[in-house]
């Protein structure tokens, strides 16, 4: 009915299925060296996403599959019910940060991952909902943000180790979760503050 | 001839009307808004934050490397910011944009929502049969709460008759789309009018009755079209005087002209039977040729009445004017009644068929009483024309059997046409597709004549 808005609305599924196999992709290479199990996160995580990018295919349409239908298509009705009952999108994460995480240590690497990963969860949120980029708008600070932290955290992952040993990854570990949630607690405070203090 | 199965109408022409209930949220009424329970759940969105930075966060710990909670960051910020408030229910008003619509044509259903604060707010359709939903209408977060949001959601009718557009539903959204609020109102029924078939040329009587109009007519009259010149006697206007004819004969010659008169024209919708494909059947076709028929005469100036026959023949008769044409249509719609086979009448009631009326039939020719009736109809000295509308047959099958059904239907179906034709009632075939001038060209070209055959 509204071209112009219907292309719009269905870049966010195509943007979906790309920032799925790029993150896959990113995480699964290079498959030499690294440690056993890749191969099944890597076919959990294909399928996953497979899946899920179906589920964003099908949307809320109706498939039919009643009692008097052919077979076929009570087959079909089945899958598809299947893929909107389990949530693929989160097993997919899951399994594309396990496949990272089976890779030695590469900070930089896994912090273009973590934004491909937070890109995914934006569009399949913008597919599913068939909403527009601008209904984004509100939530781009606490972003830029958490963005923030996240390059925050690589560098220090970055950083040469100055004693070798379990103890000091831990700490080093512990010091960007404790970051991590200073900043996401202190982020609300000063909105309210300032909420206070415009009224 | 007798009168066989249920028969309504008998009297003065009846008026009726879709059997639509009457409901607050009507079809162009601004329905009073209705407060709607609101039932909220965790959003997808939000799910996949918190998978992120769960799984971000624990496989930091497990591994011990800080680059998997710089993942987990973003996550854990949006989550942090999360500030509920859900109202229970919201105030939902419904009203249409239009009231009636042809088959194609868009409109939309405007929704106006209040209570929901400062909450982004979504409605879309979830269209029933014979309705196409356009994209969904938001309505975003705002800072400070809003008094009210006014959705408008765009939808397209496809099919003819009295139909529910289906229902809308609301998502209620926060400043982070964490937490959704939904709730569904059913939409209120659409009277969609069959699009009617394009028609230009019209068929016109050779006989028309003496009431003014647009066809020039076989009598001399006071019309515009010129018919000739005869010889002045007194009381003849001098401003008609033909002064080269006079000069000629050397007597007073005077222009005539033709009187212009108006026809009465009576369209039979056949909807006993509706065969077909979805969208192009013979009642959908017999239905459209109708609406445009009935379009093309009344532009013209002429009387047009109605005639559905299906298991309750109902009949307007003809009249003038746009509210006319709404009468008729309404009575299109009110004889929706899908697949049936009535047994309907094989002699039409005088009070819907004035004298002398062009009758147009628009009919698949499936139903042995109505070729009775049409039998019965040139009988009574009526012009009567077919249009064919049965647009499939039986299906090809290589059983020999089947084969032979199938040649001995269409034979029968050609013989019914030959009769027809051999009684003076011309059939045309119409498919739907292009438009009613070419079949019916023939008699749109000159004068139709009247009489007995």
């Amino acid at each position: 009915m509204n071209g112009v808005l219907s292309r719009a609305l269905a870049r966010a599924p195509a943007a979906a299925a790309l920032l799925a196999a790029v993150t896959i992709t990113w995480a699964a290479l290079p498959t030499a060296g690294a440690k056993p199990g890749i191969r099944v996160a890597l076919v959990v995580a294909v399928a996953c996403a497979v899946a899920s990018l179906a589920h964003l295919a099908v949307g809320d349409a109706d498939i039919g599959g009643d009692a008097f239908d052919p077979l076929l298509v009570r087959l079909v009705a089945q899958a598809v019910h299947i893929i909107r009952a389990l949530p693929w999108s989160e097993a997919m994460i899951i399994a594309v940060l396990t496949l990272e995480a089976l890779h030695h240590s590469r900070p930089w690497h896994t912090g273009v991952l973590g934004v491909a990963l937070l890109a995914y969860l934006f569009a399949a949120h913008l597919a599913q909902t068939r909403t527009r980029l601008g209904a984004l708008r509100p939530q781009l600070p606490v972003l830029a943000a958490g963005l923030g932290l996240l390059i925050l955290a690589v560098g220090a992952a970055a950083l040469p180790r100055l004693h070798a040993g379990t103890a000091s990854e831990l700490l080093r570990g512990l010091a960007v979760i404790a970051a991590v949630i200073a900043g996401a607690l202190a982020l609300p405070t000063t909105r309210r503050r300032k909420s206070a203090g415009g009224s | 001839m007798t009168a066989a199965g249920p028969a309504t109408g008998a009297g003065p022409a009846p008026v009726p009307r879709p059997s639509v209930p009457v409901s607050p949220t009507g079809p162009g009424a601004a329905a009073a808004g209705q407060a709607r329970r609101v039932s909220w759940s965790l959003s997808a969105h939000a799910r996949g934050l918190l998978t992120l930075a769960l799984a971000g966060l624990v496989i930091a710990i497990l591994t011990g490397r800080p680059e998997f909670a710089g993942v987990a960051a973003p996550a854990v910020l949006l989550l942090a910011g999360w500030r509920v408030r859900r109202p229970g229910s919201v105030t939902v008003a419904i009203r249409v944009s239009a009231r009636q619509l042809v088959e194609g044509q868009q409109a939309a259903i405007i929704a106006e929502i209040s209570g929901h604060g400062d909450l982004a707010v979504q409605a879309s359709i979830r269209a029933a049969e014979a309705f196409s939903a356009g994209p969904p209408a938001d309505h975003p977060a705002a800072a400070d709460p809003a008094p009210g949001a006014s959705l408008r959601v765009p939808f397209q009718a496809h099919r003819w008759g009295v139909r529910r557009v289906g229902r809308l539903e609301i998502v209620l959204r926060d400043r982070f789309r964490l937490s959704e609020g939904r709730l569904s109102v059913d939409l209120p029924r659409i009277d969609c009018h069959p699009l009617p078939a394009p028609l230009r040329g019209r068929i016109v009587l050779s006989r028309l009755p003496s009431r003014l109009g647009e066809h020039p007519s076989r009598a001399l009259g006071e019309g515009i079209e010129f018919a000739g010149v005869r010889q002045f006697v007194p009381g003849d206007r001098q401003r008609r005087i033909n002064w080269p004819a006079t000069t000629r004969s050397g007597t007073l010659q005077l222009n005539t002209f033709t009187a212009e008169r108006t026809q009465n024209v009576v369209i039979l919708a056949d909807a006993t039977t509706n065969v077909g494909e979805r969208g192009a059947t013979s009642q959908d076709l017999a239905f459209r040729a109708a609406a445009g028929t009935i379009n093309c005469y009344l532009a013209a100036g002429d009387r047009v009445g109605l005639v559905v026959y299906a298991d309750r023949l109902s009949w307007i008769g003809p009249g003038l004017g746009r509210r006319h044409f709404h009468r008729l249509m309404d009575l299109l719609l009110a004889s929706q009644r899908g697949e049936e086979h009535a047994a309907g009448l094989t002699r039409l009631p005088k009070a819907a068929l004035p004298p002398g009326a062009l009758i147009v039939v628009f009919s698949p020719l499936l139903q042995p009483r109505l070729v009775e009736a049409l039998r019965d109809l040139r009988e009574r000295g009526f012009s009567v024309l077919v249009v064919d509308v049965l647009t499939t047959g039986p299906p090809r099958s290589r059983d020999r059997v089947a084969g032979l059904t199938r040649r001995i239907w269409r034979l029968e179906q050609q013989a019914i046409r030959f009769s027809l034709t051999e009684l003076g009632i011309p059939v045309v075939h119409w498919d739907g597709q292009q438009s009613l001038d070419e079949p019916l060209a023939p008699y749109t070209r000159r004068v139709m004549l009247t009489g007995r055959k």
